[in-house]
């Protein structure tokens, strides 16, 4: 979950002049922000992905009005007609990034932190809403910099501008070669010719989604009036967007003026609030609180929403930026953070059913049970393990391997298909602790096959120096027997390299193989450095002892 | 105190309540045991407050080869003295008679005991007697000692043995240790053949040997199994490998959602589940996705395998397939994560997993089941904050108060299915869900502080704990 970092103090003179440091910590987790650290006025906070409204004090502060019951209801964002702000939108973007947004945000006064809080805001959008800017981005313009009307356009990859943060032109190729954000994002337009591009009607380049903006319009503390644009392939997300900055913008003082914007299937953004009409007898129902629609109302309200009852149903007004809520079920958790998590009593209604472990894991526990009795310690390895253990050291056939994509960790690559390589690890790990060694484990291992096997098996390993074929064999048939009545052979089977010549063998039950046993061949304990000698067995439960 | 006796200690104390004060040696020759059991009864006598060992240097003397010689032919003054018996001789003849370093030894000692006088006679020195030389106390010692090896409490003139010990090679000294045992009042008077026989020392140290046991991890896994199932759920199991359908799709995640891509989620190489679903769960499923997040959903995608990132797959599954009215059912098991391994993070851990449907499903009875659950556990100062999960909503955390921590720590998540979920499924009616890691409530219980520990199979770990 994305993390911001915010001063108390600036939140409480936002949410208003009384609001104690002690009402805002403890409130906070009720909206559903985890405070990470504190440490000082600076407090760290995790805000879900859901709600990209909470990455700025200012969007944080509108919520705890609404739960500190200092503010209710929703901010409503009129839009002026005044100016006459425009772009147009030519149609040789339709093929690479088709649609555009935008508003223009005027007289208000943003501070250094305040800057910094939207710069980091607008990297959390593009990674979360904009899939890292492919869906869509985002760029804050100072208005007073550019002469309107805007062309939203392309141009060859030879154009050049100077690029926000930079001194000197450069072309764009530059510019994807040469600049951090081109090096991260430049693969999103790779595939064209030609790249987006804004121009005012001085023909200044204003910026180049999704990679950049143009130096010329750097928003500063000075800047009053603010271009935002978004620039995307999928237009719900690019409004999207701009409702959330709109919104943050609004609680920072400013006020919108339209863009107008004309060209294929793009039009002029309305931000218009979603009503949603429902039955609150659902909320009664989930929530399991007999709740007055009233009340319910009241709820919604601190959640900063609009709501009013109308004959049996309540009429819900959600503003743009709340894109997070769907349907009913969302409103009733908004009426649950309205109504305090921490005042709805919890209840415990009896079982009406009987509950029972599967089959697989009694007889499993059965088995683990049986191996304790036989002086067995039981281990825990990870399914996911390293070709080295699982195939390399062990000498074994590594034509049927399973492969993750993209691990992060190399000793976790290939899903085992075995257990003993990893019991053998385990006591190549230990080997100045005292023998005897006696190991067991039960686990699932994957095999290729619709598309992928999953069975249970049991291994079993030993390690001392007096260890011998014959104590494995006899733990073997005594697990088997007891419990599950189950009588087993061992028949001479063809060499195989993790085994002694001569002494292993294929266990057979009823005439079918279900496993392997055997001394552990000299070279494979020289590859793992263990210096005394080792037996062991592995079977497979699945198909043994249940289906 | 222990009235048993080993037969070791049995036959050292006797032989030395017959006679005490005797050496190791001794005591091997008398009770014909060998010196080391001799030895090792010893010290567990002398642990018991039976036995004394006295530690002694005993010093001895013998002639060394100047002694002999003396012996033989006297000290050297003594030789200068048996020469002058008939007339005085001059240091020169002496020299030539007394050979090498003798002669000044010779001269001095014979001066010091009054025996010689010396004349300058133009350039020579005459020696001549003076008196009558009688025996000193060195060569009374000399004689005394003989071929014998004396010990210092023979020594009767320690003046002289300081003298002869001064002048080189005269006297052999030697020290040595030994050890003298004797019994305590206590051990005198025990009787040992009061002591059964047969019995052995209950109160000594043995060999540590390691229980067989279960893993530490696999415990707690079973106890919360056991506290579900005595809740009224129900086990399901289903694979580890999941088609990215079950394990997204069905779960209202967005194709291109961040939580899908590679960095985060274990996809199998070149695997592909050709149908994950039945052919009316895909088109629900997928228009719920088309309709709700607006965009192109696409089946291939959906049969990517995955190792599965929770097992919420599984109980969805089960409810999509059986359609049950009134159920409690849970599923536990490893899922994956495609993150760095470290003291808190592995790529594969247990998590278990509890959904009600039908009767009692509100908010307040998901939290009553919770509140249960962790009192069963042990754990009673508990609260919940809202959060958020992509496929429940409303959604909740448990916060539990850690004594030894002192402070809230966040552990198992649950929710309401989101209707996005349940009605592509084929399901009406809420469903709750509820879980979380197993590994975290383990580390509590047993103080670690490292996750990975779990998976380290450490001997000495497993071994002690």
């Amino acid at each position: 979950m994305p993390v911001v970092e915010l001063n108390i103090n600036r939140i409480r003179k936002l949410v208003s002049g009384n609001v104690t440091r002690k009402q805002i910590l403890d409130v906070l987790p009720f909206l559903g922000l985890d405070i990470e650290s504190e440490e000082g006025d600076e407090i760290r906070i995790e805000y879900s992905p859901n709600r990209p409204d909470y990455s700025t004090d200012y969007g944080i502060a509108t919520g705890l009005q609404g739960l500190l019951g200092i503010k209710k209801g929703i901010q409503k964002t009129p839009i002026k007609k005044k100016g006459n702000y425009s772009i147009k939108v030519e149609s040789t973007v339709t093929k690479i990034r088709p649609y555009v947004t935008g508003i223009i945000a005027s007289n208000g006064k943003l501070d250094d932190v305040a800057i910094k809080q939207l710069m980091n805001m607008q990297e959390d959008l593009h990674d979360g809403i904009g899939r890292k800017r492919k869906k869509s981005s985002i760029g804050l313009h100072d208005a007073d910099k550019i002469s309107f009307p805007l062309t939203y356009t392309t141009v060859s990859r030879e154009h050049k501008f100077v690029p926000l943060n930079g001194s000197t032109e450069q072309t764009i190729n530059e510019i994807l070669a040469n600049t951090e954000v081109g090096q991260n994002y430049g693969s999103v337009i790779e595939n064209t010719k030609n790249v987006p591009i804004i121009f005012d009607s001085d023909q200044n380049t204003i910026s180049f989604p999704p990679i950049i903006n143009s130096a010329l319009t750097t928003v500063t503390s000075n800047t009053k009036n603010i271009l935002i644009e978004v620039t995307g392939i999928d237009k719900e997300a690019a409004e999207d967007m701009l409702s959330v900055v709109v919104s943050i913008l609004q609680t920072a003082g400013f006020e919108f003026n339209e863009l107008k914007i004309t060209g294929n299937k793009n039009s002029t953004p309305q931000l218009k609030e979603k009503t949603m009409i429902y039955d609150p007898k659902f909320t009664s129902e989930i929530i399991g609180i007999e709740m007055s629609p009233s009340n319910m109302v009241t709820c919604l309200k601190k959640c900063r929403l609009d709501a009013s009852v109308k004959g049996k149903k309540i009429t819900c007004i959600i503003p743009r930026y709340r894109f997070d809520i769907f349907s009913p079920m969302d409103l009733t958790e908004e009426i649950a953070l309205g109504y305090g998590i921490a005042n709805i009593e919890p209840k415990l209604s009896p079982s009406t059913t009987i509950g029972q472990k599967n089959d697989v894991t009694i007889k499993t526990k059965l088995i683990s049970q049986t191996a304790v009795g036989l002086g067995f310690l039981e281990a825990m390895n990870s399914s996911l393990t390293s070709k080295k253990v699982l195939y390399e050291m062990t000498k074994r056939d590594s034509s049927q391997i399973i492969s993750v994509l993209d691990s992060k960790s190399q000793e976790h690559t290939i899903l085992r298909d075995s257990l003993l390589p990893s019991l053998l690890d385990n006591l190549s790990k230990n080997i100045h602790e005292s023998y005897p060694q006696k190991l067991f484990e039960t686990g699932v291992v994957f095999s290729k096959g619709k598309p992928i096997d999953e069975s249970i098996n049991l291994a079993i390993i030993i390690a001392y120096k007096d260890t011998s074929y014959s104590e494995i064999k006899a733990i073997m048939q005594s697990l088997l027997r007891t419990n599950f009545k189950i009588n087993s052979e061992t028949k001479t089977s063809k060499n195989n390299e993790l085994f002694s010549k001569g002494r292993h063998a294929d266990i057979f039950v009823n005439e079918k193989k279900v496993g392997e046993i055997g001394e552990i061949d000299s070279n494979i304990l020289e590859n793992f450095r263990i210096r005394t000698s080792v037996v062991g067995f592995e079977i497979k439960l699945s198909g043994l002892i249940f289906d | 105190m222990s009235q048993v006796f080993h037969d070791i200690e049995k036959k050292i104390l006797e032989t030395l309540q017959k006679v005490p004060n005797q050496t190791p040696e001794q005591l091997s020759t008398n009770t014909e045991l060998s010196i080391d059991q001799v030895r090792r009864g010893i010290e567990w006598l002398r642990l018991k407050d039976l036995a004394i060992v006295d530690e002694s240097q005993k010093v001895t003397f013998s002639l060394g080869p100047n002694g002999l010689d003396s012996l033989k032919n006297g000290l050297p003054e003594r030789k200068l003295i048996n020469m002058l018996k008939d007339e005085p001789k001059t240091f020169d003849q002496i020299r030539s008679a007394l050979s090498g370093a003798g002669f000044n030894v010779a001269i001095a000692n014979a001066k010091k005991n009054g025996w010689i006088k010396i004349e300058k006679n133009n350039s020579e020195s005459l020696v001549s007697i003076k008196e009558k030389p009688i025996e000193t106390p060195e060569e009374k010692l000399l004689s005394f000692i003989g071929q014998k090896t004396i010990s210092q409490e023979q020594v009767s003139n320690p003046l002289a043995m300081k003298i002869l010990l001064s002048r080189p090679n005269y006297i052999i000294e030697t020290s040595e240790k030994t050890k003298t045992i004797s019994l305590t009042d206590a051990a005198l008077s025990l009787d040992t053949s009061a002591s059964s026989s047969g019995a052995i020392d209950v109160e000594a140290d043995v060999p540590s040997v390691f229980a067989a046991r279960t893993h530490p991890l696999q415990d707690t896994i079973d106890e919360i199994r056991e506290i579900f199932v005595n809740l009224g759920f129900s086990e399901i199991l289903g694979n580890m490998t999941q088609s990215s359908f079950w394990n997204f799709d069905a779960l209202f995640t967005p194709q291109d959602h961040p939580a899908r891509e590679l960095q985060d989620t274990f996809y199998l190489e070149n695997l592909e589940s050709k149908n994950p679903a039945t052919s009316s769960q895909i088109k629900n499923v997928s228009s719920s996705h088309n309709k709700n997040w607006k965009y192109d959903w696409k089946l291939s995608e959906s049969q990517k395998m995955v190792l599965r990132t929770h097992t919420t797959c599984v109980t969805i599954k089960h409810l999509a397939e059986q359609k049950p009215e009134n159920a409690r059912i849970f599923s536990l098991g490893r899922v994956f994560r495609n993150e760095k391994v470290s003291y808190k993070h592995l790529v594969e851990f247990n998590q278990i997993e509890g959904i009600v449907i039908g009767n009692n499903t509100t908010l307040r009875d998901l939290m009553g089941i919770q509140k249960e659950f962790y009192k069963k556990l042990g754990l009673t100062k508990i609260k919940f904050w809202p959060t958020f999960f992509p496929y429940t909503e409303p959604s909740l955390q448990t916060m539990v108060y850690n004594e030894k921590l002192g402070k809230w720590i966040e552990l198992f998540g649950m929710g309401i299915f989101r209707p996005e979920v349940t009605k592509p499924l084929g399901i009406d009616k809420p469903v709750l869900a509820w879980g979380g890691g197993i590994e975290r409530i383990a580390m509590l219980k047993y103080e670690l502080d490292d996750v990975r520990e779990f998976y380290n199979n450490n001997l000495s770990w497993l071994r002690s704990v």
